[in-house]
């Protein structure tokens, strides 16, 4: 194989600037690649210098698939951070291959019949070589799309344990929940009933609304409905005289407060559905 | 274009159920899909059947990319649903292309003189379709993807 495809190799090398060119004239007008218009012509020089020189070195390579990394990687990375769709990324890659065979062909390299022999095997290489890197470049790209979900996510993560959104252990969640609820009528109790004070003591219950709405998403504001409520009958069982309207509040805040981390938490829980 | 192309092309339609089980079975193991490893062998035949059966309709109209729109749009979106990550539907595909061409050489279609020039021409259509197939599937997949999204949004 790798004698039989030589005359296209040496070619390659020997012209890949030209070929390059060519590529990028077509890539940077082509109406399936519109994301590249407005690339430096320079830069996508580079890439198609860098994908033609690819070819020998993969026909020299003990492993030719491994030796392709050493351009996918780049090229998917390159294209990524410039917010070019994979679609497009793709279609370059063909492109690419495109010209190169084109300028083969133009400069008359495979004209007698054995010639034409070597061209069969040469495409049959090209095309093993593409079908390597447009694998690893569409690997690469999902990869790196669900490192940055996966980073955006980071410091929401680290405030929740693991699965805590939708996991398997809900029973141990709800579990906890149920006791910062009862904590809370305790506390309610003892601070407006025992010591008939409206002591800031409800700052507590920002523990388990937020915990519910991180736990539970949406469904998580009936921790801080339940809340609001108690506060609410309790100052009206208890503070008789005292004026509603600090508590009314903080039931406000309670509601607010776990609405809003829910409805955080239901987004997070979707993006990393999408990109799981 | 259509007389070079003709013979490889024949031969696919033809033999669409033998081909589609060496795929399969190749699918199966390959573990650059090995997502399709978990798969029964009878689903897998019919993404195969169906990709070889429609392949001609594509390799000789006038304008194959509309027609690999029409046809791999709901390809993609069939693997989409089945949760196969994207790298392993378009892997899949080039193994369903050398497949095909695996078979045509098994079977000598193209040793004679002329028949390398044809060889050349088939191959060269070949991957024409391929280049359009994958750029449509990878664009239904992203869209897809998309489309997922906004809908989880709009329900809130």
């Amino acid at each position: 194989m790798q004698a039989y495809a030589a005359k296209l190799i040496d070619l390659i090398e020997l012209k890949a600037e030209n070929i390059a060119k060519q590529w990028a004239d077509d890539v940077m007008k082509h109406n399936r690649t519109p994301s590249y218009h407005s690339l430096p012509k320079d830069m996508v020089i580079a890439q198609g210098i860098n994908f033609y020189r690819l070819f020998r070195r993969m026909s020299l390579a003990e492993n030719p698939y491994e030796e392709a990394k050493t351009f996918s990687w780049i090229y998917a990375e390159n294209l990524y951070r410039k917010k070019i769709p994979l679609q497009e990324a793709i279609y370059a890659l063909m492109l690419m291959r495109r010209n190169l065979w084109l300028y083969a062909e133009f400069q008359g390299t495979f004209v007698t019949a054995l010639e034409k022999q070597q061209a069969v095997e040469s495409l049959n290489r090209t095309i093993l070589m593409f079908d390597y890197v447009s694998y690893q470049v569409t690997e690469k790209y999902q990869e790196l799309t669900s490192g940055e979900v996966e980073k955006i996510l980071h410091a929401v993560k680290t405030l929740m344990v693991k699965g805590c959104v939708g996991g398997e252990k809900s029973i141990y969640k709800l579990g906890l929940v149920t006791i910062f609820l009862i904590a809370a009528v305790i506390l309610t109790y003892y601070y407006q009933s025992v010591l008939g004070t409206e002591v800031v003591f409800t700052h507590l219950f920002y523990l388990p609304i937020v915990w519910a709405s991180v736990c539970c998403g949406r469904k998580g504001i009936y921790v801080a409905i339940f809340l609001a409520v108690l506060i609410l009958t309790s100052h009206a069982i208890f503070l008789k005289g005292i004026p509603f309207s600090e508590d009314i509040i903080r039931a406000l805040m309670f509601v607010v407060v776990g609405g809003v981390i829910g409805w955080l938490m239901e987004d997070i829980r979707k993006l990393k559905e999408l990109f799981r | 274009m259509k007389a070079f192309t003709a013979k490889l092309v024949d031969l696919t339609q033809n033999n669409a159920e033998t081909i589609a089980r060496q795929w399969a079975k190749d699918v199966k193991t390959n573990e650059k899909t090995y997502t399709y490893h978990e798969e029964t062998e009878a689903k897998i035949l019919l993404q195969a059947k169906y990709f070889y059966n429609n392949f001609q309709l594509m390799f000789f109209n006038e304008s194959p990319y509309e027609q690999a729109k029409e046809i791999f749009d709901k390809y993609a979106e069939e693997r989409y649903k089945e949760g196969i990550p994207l790298h392993e539907a378009l892997y899949a595909l080039i193994l369903m292309r050398r497949h095909m061409w695996l078979y045509a050489e098994f079977q000598s279609l193209f040793n004679i003189e002329i028949d390398h020039r044809q060889a050349v021409e088939s191959l060269s259509r070949t991957i024409l379709m391929f280049d359009y197939i994958m750029y449509v599937v990878a664009r239904k997949f992203w869209k897809l993807m998309k489309l997922e999204w906004q809908a989880k949004e709009n329900t809130e």
